[in-house]
């Protein structure tokens, strides 16, 4: 009895949390299925305009293809974060030298000055390589972030050395010490890496912006801002296309989520 | 942790294929786009132009009308249309100026008038002049023309028309005893008079406008001849009769109540579309937005501004916003500048298509004569707003913007919401004055 | 997988190690006296080598451009008539005399000594409540508060500032419940309009964060934490005395990241309140960006704000990674 009331204060900061969390949700997807004129009266109950705000907008953009772009973009460059990033932030960790530490630390630097100011030479760089207009040069500035290698080498600070060290007497090379070792034990740190990269990916607005020349391969955030740029703009329409550009990251972590947030999984074996 | 390998392993060979596709597709891209950018500097890909561009349901719908028009005499040519809002577009226009990439401009672009000055005088590379074009650029009217307008040349032809208006809700004037005509080249103390009375009768204001936007106080500077620049591009901030003037209209209608004042572009067009206020004054393409609610249909009429009070030169007519076609430097030049001259300044048959189908009024003087533009427009109570306009349109007064505007509008900006707030305007002028001239050092 | 004890690792150290051949014939090859030590050299310049890719792809494609930024920071002109400034500081000495800078500095601070703080230890709470292994319906909690991250940005700003409109939804209920008396000009405001971002911030990223806690709470060995409930611990002491410390890396590494994304926030500011009335809720990376793309550009000031940007974060990374990064 005394258990149960212990975590009910628990229980309400998670209701009050999780309420919080959702209702402005809520208003989104209700307006996906009211009309512009119904959505900026805020009304909150569900209408029934869903499927012709979804027809607008699949008439009008190409709703597919730039689904399919956001997409490959944010697969490729999640799976390529995560092998190069988990890899040297293990390095990092586990064969932790000073200059390592120094390494890191001026690498840190990257990430602390706004995209706005290195952007421009950045595109200077691609267009000088020719590689404007491509899938390619979209996913190749975000595989490699010091965020993510400092998400792995804080992690693995937890993983118990002795671990390593009977591997190598059992004869495993360090590679494989990573790969049959490493990665199965981290697997809640792969995935929430792997689902902020996607995510980030996913939602990552200005540089696809920028080196995507024309509209072919237009990713989802370009769709929504082009939605937005109109004379007149359908909001019913704007919040069921943001509703189905949601879509995705909600699925990636609702698939991955059991990894990262089972409940304490006890001791490594 | 068997299943877990496996479908690391999978992913990867799913990354590594879709890195490959990717690359493949770049591949394409980049020589594709070598090809295309080879067809833009040079002027071969003959007969194919393309143009960046925003609102499907405006601008690109016009730009599809006027390829279909321009095929019937020279059939093999097509027209690529890349949809791009105008702030990515401008983002796009400064990286690649800034990183010389010029050969991947498209041939033709849309901008905003506000913003031309600004990108041709920072990037005179980007654009080309075209007023040796055969282009006349005196059907159109001199007010709209002068935003691209720098040293004398052309670099942009007018299209989206930004002639301001005053939208007025004929039902919501009825019930408190009032026409459109009561409206009809007044001046703003008229205005207030009566919107206070109508206010009181039918507790409607008249106005709806952003706070802290400087549209409504712009439009009255433009409506009396008078700018935040002067001719040499020094800032009038201070000592601007017109300006103090518009400030002064401005405070009013905010403290009677006939102007009230919302957060955000969509607050804005909610306050209209949903009937909480009776009217508004912005430019004509409002009309787009109004026309979302249909039903009030049949209950809106237009006129023209009120004008300043005690000021010298001050009109009833002004404009806020509208583009212009600019031609880039790297562009098949002489194809895009015909093609823009047998359609959007040369094609009554063009416009007259457009009109009825997207509301897309023209800057074009000729159209406006057509019957089309005089046909009476049911939403507006039968009255023929589109002639009206394109008569408006003639009697706007031009404006200097400069290569500061934007540092312009946002220190006034500022400056308005200082002084509603109770600052002293010539102190909150001064202070925008020193802004500006900060951003100009 | 079963653990080797002590004995071994005795041996390791005593004899030169017969297991590891490659090494063995290395260490003898080299005539090395010392094969440990040798081990320990090749060890870590395979950790070199893990780390090199990663590493090159950040050198080559993140570092070139800053540099170039910062050459650019020394120059001054519109558009693409830049030329070096006399003198080079030039720039960074005008921040000091521009008004709008020194607004939008004071604006992100604020943001980030109210906002960063009550996110990380609510985010903290939160993973802690659903680290339980006894809690019910743990995956809707952790759903529905992980929900607000995957909305698009500039998406999320747009339903804030619906709600949060003079005749929105927040005043509806408010007025409806009697808190208030009239509609509250929350966009209108400074303070209010800063309070919306805020709140809006804490909205969307408290999830985020709580992703990595959740993660690393993971990490944390199960017999930690049974050891101090039969020692006695209640729950804040456990949490307090056996988890934070254990947690520390990663709240370190959180740390780190939202005093970056904070210093650099741009979205919120630019959606949701568009700089707020007359600049005041506007941040440092709004204000570059109006430099650089909507004023008449001004690369090279740009750069220098970029700069200033990146010396304060890389400041207080550091003290952080100071007071924070302990290895055991």
């Amino acid at each position: 009895m005394t258990r149960r009331f212990r975590r009910l204060p628990g229980y309400l900061f998670l209701s009050l949390a999780a309420l919080g969390s959702l209702f402005p949700l809520y208003f989104m997807v209700v307006s996906a299925t009211n009309t512009s004129q119904e959505v900026l009266g805020s009304k909150l109950l569900p209408g029934t305009h869903l499927l012709e705000n979804f027809e607008s907008l699949a008439s009008t953009q190409p709703l597919g293809s730039a689904l399919w772009y956001s997409a490959v973009n944010a697969v490729g460059t999640t799976v390529l974060a995560l092998v190069i990033t988990s890899i040297a932030g293990y390095g990092f960790e586990v064969y932790h030298t000073k200059a390592k530490d120094w390494l890191m630390g001026l690498l840190l630097l990257a990430i602390m000055i706004p995209f706005a100011a290195t952007m421009i030479p950045l595109f200077q760089m691609f267009a000088d390589f020719g590689l404007v207009n491509s899938s390619f040069a979209v996913i190749l500035p975000f595989i490699s972030t010091p965020f993510l290698i400092l998400l792995f080498r804080q992690a693995s600070r937890n993983f118990p050395h002795d671990i390593i060290e009977a591997a190598r007497l059992d004869g495993l090379r360090e590679l494989a010490i990573f790969v049959r070792i490493y990665v199965p034990t981290m697997k809640p740190t792969f995935a929430a890496a792997a689902v902020i990269t996607f995510m980030a990916s996913w939602n990552n607005f200005l540089w696809p912006k920028v080196i995507l020349v024309d509209n072919a391969v237009q990713t989802m955030p370009m769709l929504l801002s082009n939605i937005r740029a109109g004379y007149v703009t359908d909001y019913g329409m704007l919040m069921l296309a943001v509703l189905i550009a949601s879509l995705p990251a909600m699925a990636i972590f609702l698939v991955l989520q059991r990894s990262f947030a089972e409940g304490i999984t006890g001791a490594i074996k | 942790m068997d299943t877990f390998r496996k479908s690391v392993s999978v992913a990867a060979v799913m990354a590594l294929s879709l890195a490959l596709a990717a690359c493949g597709g770049g591949d394409d891209g980049a020589s594709g786009d070598d090809a295309a950018s080879g067809d833009g500097a040079a002027s071969n890909g003959d007969n194919t132009l393309t143009v960046w561009a925003w609102d499907p349901a405006f601008n690109i719908y016009a730009l599809e009308e006027a390829e279909k028009v321009y095929q019937q005499d020279h059939p093999d040519f097509a027209l690529e249309i890349v949809e791009t809002p105008w702030d990515d577009l401008q983002t796009k226009l400064t990286t690649l100026a800034q990183s010389q990439q010029l050969d991947q401009l498209p041939d033709i672009f849309l901008m905003q008038n506000n913003a031309f000055q600004k990108n041709v005088i920072n990037y005179p590379d980007l654009v080309s002049d075209y007023s040796a074009s055969g282009i006349d650029f005196g059907e159109f009217p001199e007010s709209v023309v002068a935003y691209s307008t720098v040293d004398g040349k052309n670099y942009g032809l007018p299209f989206d028309n930004g002639t301001a208006i005053t939208a007025l809700r004929t039902d919501v004037l009825t019930e408190a005893g009032y026409t459109v005509d009561d409206f009809t080249d007044i001046t703003w103390s008229e205005y207030i008079t009566i919107g206070e009375d109508v206010l009181a009768k039918t507790g409607q204001p008249l106005l709806t406008g952003q706070a802290g936007s400087s549209d409504l106080i712009m439009m009255m500077l433009q409506s009396a001849g008078a700018s935040l620049f002067d001719d040499e591009g020094n800032p009038t901030i201070t000592d601007n009769e017109a300006l103090l003037a518009a400030i002064d209209t401005y405070q009013q209608l905010v403290t009677t109540g006939v102007l009230v004042e919302v957060n955000s572009w969509d607050e804005y067009i909610n306050s209209i579309v949903n009937s909480s206020v009776a009217g508004t004054i912005n430019g004509v393409w409002i009309v787009g937005s109004i026309q979302s609610a249909t039903d009030q249909s049949g209950l809106w009429d237009i006129t023209n501004l009120p004008k300043l009070d005690g000021v010298d030169g001050a009109t009833n007519y002004s404009a806020n916003g509208g583009s212009s076609w600019a031609i880039s430097s790297g562009a098949n030049a002489e194809l895009a500048a015909d093609f823009l001259g047998a359609t959007f300044a040369g094609s009554t048959e063009f416009y007259d298509t457009i009109l009825p189908a997207s509301g897309a009024l023209a800057n074009w003087t000729p159209a406006g004569e057509s019957d089309v533009y005089a046909e009476p427009q049911a939403f507006f109570g039968g009255d023929a707003i589109f002639a009206k306009v394109v008569d408006f349109s003639t009697q706007v007064p031009s404006n200097n913007t400069g290569a500061y505007y934007y540092e312009g509008r946002d220190a006034v900006s500022v400056a308005i919401t200082n002084i509603i707030n109770g600052a002293d305007p010539a102190a909150a002028l001064a202070e925008a004055q020193a802004t500006v001239e900060f951003a100009m050092q | 997988m079963s653990r080797r004890t002590a004995p071994t690792e005795e041996a390791a150290r005593s004899a030169p190690s017969p297991h590891t051949k490659a090494t063995g014939r290395l260490s003898r090859s080299l005539g090395s006296s010392s094969p440990k030590f040798r081990l320990a050299q090749r060890r870590s310049l395979t950790g070199w080598t893990f780390l090199i890719p990663a590493s090159l792809v950040i050198l080559c494609l993140n570092f070139w451009p800053m540099i170039q930024a910062f050459i650019l920071s020394m120059k001054t002109g519109r558009g693409t008539r830049l030329n070096f400034a006399e003198p080079l500081w030039s720039n960074y000495a005008r921040l000091f005399d521009d008004e709008i800078f020194k607004l939008t500095l004071q604006t992100t601070f604020i943001y980030l000594i109210v906002q960063v703080p009550i996110m990380l230890i609510l985010a903290l709470i939160l993973a802690n409540l659903l680290n339980d292994r006894n809690l019910r319906f743990k995956g809707l909690w952790r759903t529905a508060i992980f929900l607000p991250s995957a909305v698009g940005l500039v998406s999320y700003a747009l339903v804030f500032r619906t709600m949060f409109a003079n005749d929105g939804l927040v005043n509806d209920i408010l007025l409806g419940f009697g808190f208030i008396d009239g509609p509250v000009n929350w966009l209108g405001q400074t303070e209010t309009a800063r309070m919306v971002i805020i709140v809006g911030l804490l909205w969307r990223w408290t999830g985020y964060n709580m992703i990595f806690y959740l993660a690393g709470l993971q990490n944390i060995d199960y017999s930690t934490i049974e050891a101090a409930k039969i020692d006695g611990a209640n729950a804040f002491q456990t949490f307090w005395y056996v988890t934070m410390p254990q947690l520390k890396p990663i709240i370190l590494l959180t740390a780190i990241m939202s005093t970056n994304g904070t210093l650099q926030l741009f979205d919120e500011s630019f959606n949701l309140t568009a700089g707020g009335p007359a600049n005041t809720s506007m941040t440092i990376s709004h204000y570059l960006y109006m430099v650089s793309f909507r004023n008449s550009p001004n690369f090279g000031y740009a750069a220098a704000i970029s700069y200033v940007i990146l010396i304060i974060v890389a400041v207080l990374a550091a003290f952080q990674i100071r007071v924070g990064d302990k290895r055991d």
